[in-house]
């Protein structure tokens, strides 16, 4: 448990220093940046991956940013922003003499075409987020958004990656017949309105973001931000390699740091290890449904049995042995950093007697056979899995583990081909809508595909999403929450950080609870 | 590795000279040791080797864990000891199939040749340029994860380099006096072939088998390392070996005794693939 | 006789690939999970992963996707990567020359530590010499690649800082400098099966009659090493170089993963695993075309060298 008690004392150190920004930073140089893996596809509308989108704010600002952490949001391309009209407008101001990275203005006209562009529904997979817009009226530096009926997700949803706005002008001229096309072109070679605008890209090698003299964001010392003069992204997809080539000084930080490595970073001088808070949540997906796919009889639409391997898990030994004491008690099934989050959830505390009890309630008193999806090649499944193997062996359940590759796996979770499988998940926007809709709300993807369904969720959910009230939304929530546990659709876990190994001379770096790197502030002492 | 595409090939050489007879005896006696180890691991090793125990995590050798134990707590020996099986079995299954089918191949399109050799020669080809990689992901995500999905892979591309070895045998043999001779005494083909040909040409591919055995292992591991590999809880060395790679600054133990024993099954193919091929020496 | 003969052996290579675009076609295709799930991953609605689909012309009947790659094949076009929306032909443009730099510079690794000391443990069979030489390799050989790798990375590069911790560099040196590490880990790989072999040839033209003639006849042992030893030695390593040039190519997959190499290695795990079609059948065909390559290449070597080979 040490090592748990130091990880919130990083965790706090980080927080005041983000709070305080006393140190003044330093400007100029360059900061390498270790990935496992490289970007995709740089279209703010059209991407699909965390690859992109947790680097893609530092190239495309948003109107309104999300606060690092992870809480609320605040002022971006526009200052300000207020709603009228019953909830049902909301007028944002552009800050003034803003401009994208080649020097052209950025003016409402872009702002407009930016989000009619993110919402229409035949684009990409994040357009429902803006769905509640109906129209877009733009006049000088204000922009006027027309909403079907009030939204209280909006000004989240206006901070999140894909309503980044972008220059309508550098777009259209893009080759290509289409927006498909035009994209492709485009996103070789972006132009935003972020702090850094990229500057070279070799695909699956590197990717150098140059700082973008012309971005608004002033920093401590009053001149415009960034610090940094250039980012540069190596793609070195071995953990070990990433470690060594960090130690080595070559690189200036490196992400996704096995969580077994962390005491022993944290032990190395030289390295600021980091464990930023997250929106993560690792659980395991139950198929609730009466049958298998294969018409056999599923002991887990049973809620006692599906209660019953929730308290069976002994989370503190999990957290201790996949997580190496990083990760905490899951207890609500959104994170305890998502807006609206409910202090008063518990989870299911470990109780062996409890689940013995609720197993002789059902009618599997003498245990049953049960297959697991993992990852293959995960080690953090692989821990997790033989382990929980172990701890529900004392219930009776007889656990097997089916390791599968990410898409093969994925295919038989979409055709609800599995009987429970491994899962994480993090928020993409800081409300906790987005979460509700896929693992509480029946009408998206048949609640994470567990086939969860309640009419009382779907009702509370759809008055949230009206609900301008922020106590009366927060009690909706409360309630979704509480209903959650009780069926137990899910297996909860645990909650763990985002693991990035930092030099010393790093100041300023963040990885918001949302997963986005924040290079803006970043700068390198000398 | 070399063993991530279709099973390296050497150039079978018939060794004149002998080696010294402790070779194959050495090989001979180390193999024993590890089918012992694979028959009978509960004798020999002291915990189960998946057992958890969580008062015991990344410990270093000691008395009571001589090979330490990884982050689950279980005993490491043990977990080597009973990985001889799985091991083993990846040497034997891997190999079986393609020693038996190529050999055979080998022999019959050999001595038959013109279109039977030309049309197994164009599927060797097809076989041979095919990316093994594509092949092996492609089997293990249709049939499913596994050992078993493993030797199919293999097995369909494994087979070529048998089938290429005694096929290029048969052919310089079929030219040689006995088996001339055993024509002019009127002997049936498959006499001649099953009886004199094959015996003497399966030499190398007996000694290939070895260096096989050995690759086959490593495959495993390989695909280990890719998330193909052993499933757990299944002790498997390779797998071992790439799951303590994390844990090489802190807990070097957890992956360097699966590397030891990997190694040790290397050496002792090895050697017994040398005694072999000086034992085996052709007769004629 | 050589013009027709290759010739020929190039009109047998062509249903040779025929057969290698229509299995991989069909195998990519039977695999589970489609691109739109593999790019669009666990959150994607149907409407989504339908529409991507129908984007990527997945929904049309096999006979209608194959006659279209077939066609555009023809055209020299290999399609766009479902992932990276850009042309699979740039993109294994970008990413071979990496590949075949680290195969070429192992290779010659390899053959610069093998030869040398197989020669070594031939002359000195069965001395603590030669088995020295064999146990060393027989090390090498039996230990995971992904293992030699990281430990040479971790002494040779981080603990020693000799060599850079994974990449290419930029140019030419850089890259000789940057890829030491990987082709050293491929090379050992490679020696270690070339020492074995030519150490077994060698002995058994040393132990030959007509060396032994030779050697009646008072030429100088030096004489005879290079006229035959070495000559057989460099056959028998052309012949082996040519059968494992694929494996060699196939196997940076892993070195190319703990070196942190862009190469075509990589580029076909993450393309397999993210189902990410038109790469894998490109890699497959660029693949084909370079192992075929080679074989007719040694093939022609080994003519030359070896006045007994007939080429047929």
């Amino acid at each position: 448990m040490n090592v748990k008690r130091l990880s919130h004392i990083s965790i706090a150190l980080v927080a005041a220093l983000s709070v305080g920004q006393a140190f003044a930073a330093t400007r100029g140089g360059q900061m390498v940046y270790g990935r496992y893996a490289d970007s995709l596809f740089l279209d703010p509308v059209l991407n699909d991956a965390n690859l992109d989108i947790w680097i893609l704010t530092n190239l495309y600002d948003t109107l309104l940013q999300p606060t690092n952490d992870g809480k609320g949001v605040q002022p971006g391309l526009a200052s300000s922003y207020a709603a009228s009209n019953g909830g049902k407008t909301l007028t944002l101001t552009l800050r003034s003499g803003l401009r994208f990275a080649d020097g052209s203005a950025l003016t409402a006209a872009d702002v407009k075409w930016s989000l009619d562009r993110a919402r229409n529904p035949e684009a990409g997979a994040w357009n429902s987020s803006l769905a509640s817009i109906n129209s877009i009226a733009v006049s000088g530096s204000k922009v006027t958004l027309n909403l079907k009926q009030p939204d209280p997700t909006l000004p989240a949803a206006l901070a999140t990656f894909n309503a980044a706005i972008m220059p309508q002008k550098l777009f259209t001229a893009a080759p290509g017949k289409n927006d498909a096309e035009k994209a492709k072109a485009f996103a070789e070679r972006p132009i935003g309105s972020g702090p850094f605008v990229l500057s070279e890209w070799k695909r699956g090698s590197y990717m150098v973001l140059k700082r973008n003299p012309y971005y608004w964001k002033k920093g401590d010392d009053g001149k415009a931000l960034p610090y940094l003069d250039s980012v540069r992204f190596e793609i070195i997809p071995d953990d070990n390699t990433r470690i060594l080539k960090l130690q080595a000084g070559e690189l200036q930080g490196a992400e996704f740091i096995p969580l077994s490595r962390v005491a022993e970073l944290k032990a190395d001088p030289r390295i600021n290890m980091v464990l930023f808070p997250s929106t993560k949540v690792n659980s395991i997906l139950m198929n609730n449904r009466p049958k298998l796919n294969d018409g056999t009889e599923n002991p887990l639409s049973d809620p006692n049995v599906r209660q019953a391997l929730n308290y069976a898990a002994n989370k503190d030994a999990l957290i201790q042995v996949v997580t190496y004491g990083t990760g905490k008690l899951m207890k609500s099934y959104m994170s305890s950093t998502t807006p609206l989050f409910d202090a008063k959830q518990t989870g299911f505390p470990y109780d062996l007697a409890k689940a013995r009890s609720l197993m002789a309630a059902s009618k599997y008193k003498n245990g049953f056979d049960l297959t697991v999806l993992a990852t293959s090649g995960s080690a953090d499944d692989l821990a997790l899995l033989t382990a929980l193997q172990q701890m529900w062996s004392a219930v009776g359940v007889r656990l097997k583990i089916e390791q599968l590759d990410a898409a093969t796996k994925t295919a038989r979770y979409r055709a609800n081909d599995f009987q429970m499988r491994t899962a994480a998940w993090t928020n993409d926007i800081n409300d906790p809508s987005q979460i509700t809709t896929y693992y509480a709300v029946f009408d998206n993807i048949e609640s994470v595909h567990t086939g969860f369904k309640s009419a009382e969720i779907d009702k509370l959910f759809a008055q949230s999403q009206q609900e301008l009230n922020a106590a009366r939304r927060a009690s909706q929530y409360q309630q979704i929450q509480s209903i959650y546990l009780k069926a137990a659709p899910i297996v909860y876990l645990y909650e763990t950080p985002y693991p990035v190994a930092l030099s010393n001379k790093v100041k300023g770096f963040f990885q918001i609870p949302l997963g986005n790197n924040i290079f803006a502030g970043a700068s390198l002492e000398k | 590795m070399t063993t991530m595409h279709s099973p390296v090939l050497e150039v079978p050489a018939r060794p004149r000279r002998r080696l010294p007879k402790p070779t194959l005896l050495i090989g001979l006696a180390l193999l024993l040791l590890l089918i012992f180890a694979a028959l009978f691991p509960r004798v020999l090793a002291p915990f189960s080797p998946t057992d958890f125990d969580y008062e015991a995590l990344l410990k270093g050798p000691s008395a009571k864990h001589p090979f330490g134990t990884d982050n689950f707590g279980r005993d490491v020996l043990s977990r080597v000891i009973y990985g001889t099986r799985t091991d083993m079995q990846i040497a034997i299954f891997t190999t079986l199939f393609p020693f038996i089918f190529g050999t055979l191949l080998g022999a019959l399109t050999g001595y038959l040749g013109r279109w039977s050799d030309a049309v197994v020669g164009r599927v060797a080809d097809l076989v041979v340029v095919f990316p093994f990689l594509v092949l092996v992901i492609a089997i293990v995500a249709v049939l499913g994860p596994g050992l078993t999905n493993m030797y199919i892979a293999v097995s369909a591309v494994g087979w070529v380099s048998y089938w290429r070895l005694t096929r290029g045998e048969v052919m310089s043999q079929k030219k040689a006096e006995y088996a001339q001779a055993g024509r002019v005494l009127g002997y049936s083909p498959s006499r001649i072939l099953l009886r004199h040909l094959l015996p003497n040409a399966v030499t190398p591919a007996i000694v290939y088998l070895m260096t096989d055995m050995s690759l086959g292992i490593l495959l495993g591991a390989s695909l280990g390392y890719l998330g193909l590999g052993a499933q757990p809880p299944t002790p498997e060395w390779g797998v071992m070996v790439a799951d303590g790679k994390n844990f090489m600054a802190t807990a070097w133990w957890i992956s360097t005794f699966p590397g030891l024993a990997l190694t040790l099954a290397g050496v002792t193919f090895s050697l017994i693939g040398d005694g072999l091929a000086d034992a085996l020496r052709p007769r004629a | 006789m050589h013009a027709s003969y290759v010739i020929r052996r190039l009109l047998q290579i062509i249903p040779t690939f025929l057969a290698v675009m229509l299995v991989v076609f069909l195998l990519v295709r039977l695999l589970p999970g489609d691109p739109a799930s593999a790019i669009l991953g666990d959150r994607a609605t149907a409407e989504i992963v339908e529409r991507t689909n129908r984007e990527l012309g997945l929904d049309r009947s096999l006979p209608v996707q194959f006659g279209v790659f077939v066609r555009n094949l023809l055209q020299g076009n290999l399609g766009d990567s479902i992932s990276l929306k850009i042309p699979v032909i740039r993109l294994i443009g970008e990413r071979l020359p990496t590949t075949l730099f680290l195969t070429a510079y192992a290779a010659v690794l390899g053959v610069l530590m093998a030869v040398p000391l197989a020669v070594l443990a031939a002359v000195r069979r069965n001395t603590w010499v030669d088995a020295l030489i064999r146990a060393v390799f027989q090390v090498g050989l039996s230990l995971p690649v992904f293992y030699v790798a990281l430990q040479l990375l971790s002494l040779l590069g981080a603990r020693l800082g000799w060599f850079p911790i994974g990449g290419y560099g930029e140019n030419f040196t850089g890259h000789l400098y940057h890829l030491f590490l990987p082709a050293l880990t491929l090379g050992l790989n490679l020696a270690a099966i070339l020492v074995r072999t030519l150490r077994n040839s060698i002995i058994e033209v040393l132990t030959a009659e007509y060396v032994d003639f030779a050697r009646a006849k008072g030429l100088r042992s030096r004489v005879i090493m290079t006229r035959h030893v070495l000559r057989n030695a460099l056959i028998a390593t052309v012949t082996l170089l040519g059968l494992n040039i694929g494996a060699l190519i196939g196997g940076a997959v892993i070195t190319e993963t703990v070196f942190a190499i862009p190469g075509v290695g990589r580029l076909m795990v993450d393309a397999i695993f993210g189902r990410d079609y038109p790469v894998i059948q490109g890699l497959t065909l660029t693949f084909a075309i370079i192992v075929s390559l080679v074989f007719l290449i040694t093939d022609l070597i080994h003519a030359r060298l070896d006045p007994r080979a007939e080429l047929t």
